[in-house]
């Protein structure tokens, strides 16, 4: 007898022996159609997880005492899901309001179609957290209001994404701006410690795989942070010393003005102060503040002739030598002729006997180019050269050129050059050479590395940077002759350069303005460097100001400054007065 | 012939019987089974369940992070120069002139030193802490210590 329900059972044992058939089938399908397995395999990693790119927080600059000089903060890129959009117009209003973003670029973006390969739009960049909040809170807003209307044309903000990342941010904007240099949104360095130590307080990015499958989760590898860095600058000295030499610019008309501080025992910069100065929160207005060709920092970037103030290098050299004494006598005639030139001083004027005091302390150009003829131009230049003068100083800063100091067997050199050289024409230096090269002189003849760094801070450990002698151009007596021959001379002189209650040594340069025409007279360059106290020199202080329009003599123009610049150091730095401290090591 | 098939009967068993017996073991099996996959689902959902905590907080760290850094960067404008000048202007206090400056001899004074935000390098250290043996020691190993066995090497035992 045919049971009634057979077919059923035929039904239920075909669709058993089907189903399998056709998933065997659809594995061979895909099996065999190479595009679909690589775009099936793909989705699946899609949806299994995603390569995640972990950028380390970028290293903080610090001053010497720990005051933060570059930091990070949360800044948000702003872009547009396109597969989420409902109302394009609506993102593109929004967007445009709140951010300032184009109304028809957004709207573009936004009505872009969701495709393999276009999925996400970015809109925005750089985006502070308060805009991001308005962001949210229009939203909520939105959301409560129409996020169950089924009207297709209801405002919708869908879509709309904020990726958080850190920016670099400078706490005192314009401060030290010429020495910390600034990050770009793509996080490279430029100029200054940004630049040089980029690689270091970038840190190193990684692209790691972040399984989205709660079972397969793995620990990320530990990204190192960037490194921290201490500066050897004091942030209050850097403050107080821009704030004297733009005083100065102002007060003289100066083309720019530049201040260096530099502690001669180590090597360790105090101040670098210099203009323009950029606000590197804003670095994209680099272009509105550095036109043409000037550059981000004169103290390093910038080789001008020094004037007078070289003939400090000159004197030593004569000093050293032996050459010369303190007591050597020249009588000076107005002029001297060397190689077929023909050297004035500076008034013109002839001063008749002097010993090297009186040639120092008057600036005599004749008795400096007579006195370098005495060292000879062989150990002249050997003398420049181990003053480092013509090549870099090697500190730790980005842009730094070295100069240029001709030396005999050079295609340029004349005979002529060595008695202009002696008073500083015809020889190029920067601002920080001059300082470090000078820095010999308050130091007992050593010259030290210019550093801006006095320590890193990598994987939680603390390296200082170890103070390095470069040099010995002179022997210390020479040093401590040539340190009291000038101390006097300002005293004698009654300088505007004195401090009340400090013993200083120093001397000034009034530099005319090399171009291709011969030299400017009515434009100079105006210096000054000096340092003290004599007995236990603490700080070097080097002044240029370019091209100042008041007067254009060094003594009357930076001599102030370099004034100036001291009483707030010594208060700045807790320098007692000679006396007191005479007397506090006498207790 | 009778009588064997009588003793067969006997020692068989009821169908009834059989049946029972084999839906016990398959029962058995499938409450196995359920007991293996129950065990399986547990650990699974736990692991899951650690794993989103590990996610959740490895995010909390990048969150974190950007705030320790936002605070930071938030203190270090508040104590910027600028602004501290400011405040301590509206407080009523002034810039020290040069020769307003009176400096005593204070025994015992230390000058300041510029900042230390780590320790130096690792030498100075003190020996770091070190993880004991027995959280990395295989368990026969850990087993042998606790029963006192000596352990020895093959070549001690070789002549």
């Amino acid at each position: 007898m045919k049971n009634p329900h057979n077919w059923r059972y035929s039904l239920v044992s075909s669709l058993l022996f089907i189903l399998p058939v056709l998933i065997v089938l659809q594995m061979l399908r895909i099996k065999i159609n190479t595009q679909q397995v690589d775009k099936l395999i793909s989705e699946g990693k899609s949806l299994s997880g995603e390569y995640r790119t972990i950028t380390p927080a970028r290293g903080r600059i610090y001053d010497r005492w720990g005051h933060l000089l570059a930091g990070n903060r949360t800044a948000y890129e702003v872009g547009i899901e396109l597969r989420k959009v409902k109302n394009p117009s609506t993102i593109a209003q929004t967007l445009n309001m709140v951010l300032g973003t184009d109304f028809a670029e957004a709207l573009g973006a936004a009505s872009m179609n969701a495709t393999d390969t276009a999925v996400y739009r970015v809109v925005a960049s750089n985006v502070e957290s308060e805009k991001i909040d308005q962001l949210k809170a229009l939203i909520e807003q939105m959301d409560a209001l129409y996020g169950n209307s089924r009207d297709k044309d209801a405002p919708s903000l869908n879509g709309l994404m904020f990726e958080p990342h850190l920016k670099r941010t400078y706490p005192d904007n314009e401060l030290a701006s010429n020495i910390l240099g600034f990050v770009t949104i793509e996080g490279v360095g430029f100029y200054g410690i940004e630049e040089k130590y980029n690689d270091l307080m970038a840190g190193e990015e990684s692209i790691v795989w972040v399984s989205l499958d709660p079972v397969r989760v793995k620990e990320l590898p530990e990204i190192h942070k960037g490194a921290d860095v201490v500066l050897t600058i004091d942030r209050a000295i850097q403050r107080s010393m821009e704030r004297v030499i733009d005083k100065a610019i102002d007060e003289h008309g100066a083309e720019s003005g530049t201040l260096v501080v530099i502690d001669p025992e180590t090597g360790e910069m105090l101040a670098m102060a210099t203009t323009p100065r950029l606000d590197i929160n804003k670095y994209w207005k680099y272009g509105e503040v550095f036109t043409d060709e000037t550059p981000f920092n004169r103290v390093v970037s910038q080789a001008y002739e020094p004037g007078s103030v070289f003939k400090v290098f000159t004197m030593a050299a004569a000093l050293d030598s032996g050459s010369v004494t303190p007591e050597t006598e020249f009588i000076d005639t107005g002029v001297f002729e060397i190689g077929g030139t023909r050297i004035y001083n500076w008034n013109m004027g002839a001063w008749g006997p002097q010993n090297m005091q009186g040639c120092m302390q008057h600036s005599l150009n004749v008795c400096l180019a007579w006195v370098a003829t005495q060292v000879g131009p062989k150990d002249f230049y050997r003398y420049m050269m181990s003053f480092g003068i013509g090549q870099l100083s090697g500190i730790d800063l980005a842009g730094e050129v070295s100069g240029r100091l001709k030396v005999p067997g050079d295609d340029d050199w004349y005979d002529a050059d060595l008695g202009t050289n002696a008073f500083g024409q015809g020889v190029s230096v920067t601002p920080l050479k001059m300082a470090s090269a000078i820095s010999a002189l308050a130091n007992k003849g050593k010259i030290m590395a210019p550093h801006v760094v006095r320590s890193v801070i990598n994987d939680g450990f603390q390296h200082d940077i170890e103070h390095r002698t470069v040099g010995m151009p002179i022997k210390p007596e020479t040093a401590e002759t040539i340190t009291k021959i000038l101390s006097r001379s300002l005293e004698k002189e009654s300088s505007d350069a004195l401090v009340t209650g400090y013993q200083v040594a120093g001397k000034t340069g009034t530099a005319e303005i090399p171009t291709p025409f011969g030299y400017t007279t009515n434009e100079t360059n105006a210096s000054f460097v000096g340092w003290g106290p004599v007995d236990d020199p603490q700080f070097l202080v080097y002044v240029w100001l370019e091209r100042p329009e008041s007067s254009p003599w060094g003594s009357v123009v930076a001599a102030p400054v370099f004034r100036e610049a001291v009483e707030e150091l010594v208060v700045l730095m807790d320098i007692p007065s000679d006396d007191v401290r005479q007397k506090l090591y006498g207790q | 012939m009778d009588r064997i098939d009588n003793i067969t009967q006997v020692y068989t068993q009821a169908p009834w019987r059989k049946q029972l017996q084999f839906i016990g073991l398959f029962s058995l099996i499938l409450v196995f089974i359920a007991l293996v996959a129950g065990i399986y689902l547990n650990v699974s959902a736990q692991t899951a369940k650690a794993g989103r905590e590990i996610q959740y907080k490895k995010s909390q760290i990048e969150t974190l992070d950007r705030e320790i850094e936002d605070m930071q960067s938030m203190l270090a404008h508040l104590l910027s120069d600028s602004l501290m000048e400011k405040r301590a202007i509206g407080l009523g206090y002034e810039s020290l002139e040069i020769n307003q400056a009176q400096y005593l001899l204070v025994p015992g004074y230390i000058e300041r030193k510029a900042v230390v935000l780590a320790p130096f390098t690792r030498e100075n250290l003190a020996e770091a802490p070190v993880i004991p043996d027995k959280f990395t020691e295989p368990l026969i190993e850990w087993i042998r210590k606790q029963a006192g066995w000596i352990s020895f090497s093959l070549p001690e035992v070789v002549p």
